[in-house]
């Protein structure tokens, strides 16, 4: 379905009816399923995720497996048939879905203090509901939600995003504008890219982009971006210490 | 017993010191590939295997076609697909059979450069839509890991697309005839634009950055980052995956060095497979059939 | 002397290359097997050597994976510690050799030099076989002493093939002629001060004052085990070295 471009200038609307530097409407709770050590529930406009955080615990296959002092952050990815707008059975072995969890797994095993938890496994689940656009986005944020709320300790937030670019529709340089947080239909027909931040305002933690897009537009959408970042990481800090408050009132009282 | 040779505290501590003051092991510029040896081996009518070392490390690369039917939901494209196995030859450190991450990691990153960035034209390959088109094969082996064996493979990769010939097809309403190399000279792919990889590897959270890092510097490296580009200055894909956080600056450094590699690669290729044409065509057989008349 | 013959595995060595054996006594070297009563055949390729003052013989040969033999001096990375003793790889991919916790110099269970994953240590092997690990010993059992054995400092690590590394260890004739045909290391000795310890498992340690020295004499040699540069060119190549630090 081909974009209708023309109402995409700066002072303009998205089909959502955004600006082009407007986050979508996000939602998180943390504490959501008492079984597991940590989870999360994160929802970034119509992309919903459920998170789980198993840890640390022992290694699975332990044994001679006397591998670096650090704890192991492995990550799976469930994505619900449901969740897109055809009914699908993503498969497991999906490469594409592999290498979203190795993304995750890699992100926070540099994040984590994992050198408090030698020979341990941190396993991190997460299951897509519904899918529209900004999923690696997502669930990195969903993730850190859920380890925080599980008590490991970690150096800073990890806050993600996607940005966009208009270049692809512009005829001109100066249309082509950088857009904040793209939903499903615009991740598919424009160049987007997820950026994660962590340890402070300018700094990139993960930065994947798949689609092609041309060198000079890259420093608008990645500025753009880090922007988009440092609302999320404020919004998720607001999602914790509303539950943190919300905890100590309720053993106060 | 495949085990991760882990370097030792001596090896890494040395190397970050060299490096801190600005020397690599191979006193190379930290911004210098290895010598970088790319050729095409095979008889004079075999296309499309290509053969890259840079440094130690070596790379082949091999293109097959044959004709299938197309996929039900893309009626009037070809397909094509990439086989990325790392075995033992390359490293004591691959097993057999299982698939790990650095062979996923590069199968997806291949696929992104040259499959989703459409480098190859898909739609050329339909022969009849919906029912016959060619599927073109690409095979990487890692004959020997000495470090960076994305761009390599990458390298191997795209020269072997544009070295190969498909036999060539006629239709005839609904008739369809596949000629045999040995009837009609092959024809060649439709690229649209060859995409390359360069991996920056970074230490001290980004302060020192080098690309082409040997096996030893990949892994003492705080992380890296994978930019594919081709020469017009766009850039298929980036991919860094967690590591220690840079700052958005120094990335965009790496895409502006990435970009003058990328056109020395792309000039690599075209030398090499012009100096092979020559070597193919040994004698002067072109030239006699060349319809062409001195003026 | 050195005569140069090509054995290829199983081939008799021919009776005229054997030296005149002093009271009888031959001595082989890795690579060849004694079938009695009077034939020596060969286990591995190899050029023959033959050395008629000492009435000895063995088979070089450039490539291969090191095999642990008794008496060895070793560079091992330690792995990690177990229980009893710290298991080494002496070279990647292989089964471990043990490193007994108490096999340092003066060391019992209170004084016991601590190692980690990644430490590297100048060892020697005390047991070697097909059927057990490898085990190695920072001392001389014999004499108790260290004799320059136990863990490396800083420095770094350099690959080598261990054929390269035997010729390295071989030391200089009574007129300073190298038995190895290896001077490298003598001739960059004269201007750059460093610290050496060769592996007969193909690594060799080098420690100096300054990155770049170190840097230099590691690349030397193994440039002169890749390039197999004779006298001459390991003598102008270290000039040249020594030119630009």
């Amino acid at each position: 379905m081909p974009l209708d471009s023309s109402i995409y200038t700066l002072s303009a609307l998205r089909l959502d009816g955004r600006r082009w530097n407007e986050l979508r409407r996000i939602n998180g709770q943390i504490s959501t399923q008492q079984a597991a050590d940590g989870s999360s529930y994160f929802e970034m406009g119509n992309t919903k995720i459920v998170c789980t955080v198993n840890g640390p615990q022992e290694q699975k296959r332990g044994g001679g497996r006397d591998q670096s002092n650090e704890a192991k952050v492995e990550v799976e990815i469930g994505i619900a048939g449901f969740s897109g707008v055809d009914r699908k059975r993503r498969m497991r072995n999906d490469k594409r879905i592999q290498e979203m969890q190795y993304t995750i797994s890699s992100a926070f095993q540099n994040t984590l203090f994992t050198h408090l938890y030698p020979h341990s496994t941190i396993a991190i689940n997460l299951h897509v509901l519904s899918q529209d656009g900004s999923l690696l986005a997502a669930c990195l944020n969903a993730c850190t939600l859920a380890l925080i709320d599980a008590g490991i300790p970690m150096s800073d937030y990890i806050a993600a995003c996607t940005t966009g670019s208009m270049a692809s529709y512009a005829d001109k340089e100066d249309e082509a504008d950088p857009l904040l947080d793209l939903n499903g239909l615009e991740e598919q027909e424009l160049p987007f890219l997820t950026v994660g931040t962590s340890g402070g305002e300018d700094k990139v933690s993960v930065l994947i982009m798949e689609t092609r897009v041309q060198m000079a537009r890259l420093e608008a959408m990645i500025s753009v971006g880090l922007d988009g970042c440092k609302q999320i990481r404020s919004i998720l800090d607001g999602i914790v210490r509303a539950h943190g408050k919300k905890v100590l009132e309720s053993k106060v009282s | 017993m495949p085990r991760e040779a882990e370097p030792s505290t001596n090896e890494q501590a040395f190397l970050l010191s060299a490096l801190r003051e600005n020397i690599r092991l191979d006193s190379r510029a930290f911004d210098a590939f290895r010598p970088i040896d790319l050729s095409f081996p095979g008889g004079p009518d075999e296309y499309g295997t290509a053969e890259v070392r840079i440094g130690k490390t070596r790379v082949l690369a091999k293109i097959s076609a044959e004709v299938v039917a197309p996929y039900a939901d893309r009626k009037f494209e070809g397909v094509f697909t990439i086989a990325c196995e790392l075995s033992p030859m390359g490293s004591a450190a691959f097993e057999v059979g299982r698939q790990d991450q650095s062979e996923i990691l590069l199968s997806r990153l291949l696929e992104k450069t040259i499959r989703r960035s459409g480098a190859l034209d898909t739609e050329s390959l339909c022969i009849v839509a919906g029912s016959k088109c060619f599927h073109i094969r690409a095979d990487i082996h890692v004959l020997d890991h000495d470090g960076n064996l994305m761009d390599a493979s990458c390298l191997a990769l795209v020269a072997a697309l544009m070295h190969f010939r498909r036999p060539d097809v006629e239709i005839h309403g609904e008739e369809v005839t596949v000629f045999d190399v040995r009837e009609r000279d092959p024809v060649r792919l439709a690229m649209q634009h060859q995409p390359f990889c360069v991996t920056t590897s970074y230490y001290d959270g980004g302060a020192i950055m080098l690309q082409d890092a040997t096996l030893l510097e990949e892994q003492c490296r705080d992380g890296e980052i994978v930019i594919s580009m081709n020469r017009f200055g766009e850039v298929c894909s980036i991919a860094k995956y967690g590591g220690t956080p840079v700052d958005g600056l120094s990335m965009l450094t790496c895409t502006n060095v990435a970009l003058e590699k990328v056109k020395m690669l792309d000039k690599l290729v075209k030398d090499s497979l012009a100096a092979d044409e020559k070597r193919r065509d040994a004698g002067g057989l072109m030239a006699e059939l060349s319809a062409e008349n001195d003026r | 002397m050195a005569t140069i013959t090509v054995l290829l595995p199983g081939e008799e060595v021919p009776v005229d290359q054997l030296p005149k054996a002093r009271k009888g006594k031959l001595t082989l070297g890795p690579g060849l097997r004694h079938i009695a009563p009077s034939t020596i055949l060969s286990t591995t390729t190899g050029s023959l050597y033959v050395d008629h003052k000492k009435s000895a013989l063995w088979l070089e040969h450039d490539n291969g994976r090191y095999q642990p033999a008794v008496g060895d001096s070793v560079i091992a990375q330690v792995h990690h510690g177990g229980a009893e003793s710290y298991a080494c790889s002496l070279t990647p991919h292989t089964s471990f050799a043990l490193l007994g916790q108490l096999a340092f110099e003066g060391a019992n269970k209170k004084t016991r030099p601590q190692l980690k994953a990644g430490d590297l240590v100048y060892a020697r092997v005390s047991r070697a076989s097909k059927w057990e690990d490898t085990e190695i010993e920072c001392f001389n059992s014999g004499t108790g002493k260290a004799e320059g054995m136990g863990p490396l400092k800083g420095g770094m690590l350099f690959d080598v093939s261990p054929s390269f590394a035997r010729r390295l260890m071989m030391g200089t004739e009574k007129d300073g002629r190298s038995k190895g045909g290896v001077v490298v290391l003598e001739e960059v000795g004269e201007k750059v001060r460093f610290e050496v310890a060769v592996g007969r498992n193909g690594r060799v340690w080098v420690d100096s004052s300054s990155v770049r020295e170190t840097l230099a004499v590691g690349r030397l040699v193994t440039q002169a085990d890749e390039g197999k540069w004779n006298l001459e060119q390991q003598r102008k190549a270290v000039k040249k070295s020594l030119r630009d630090l």
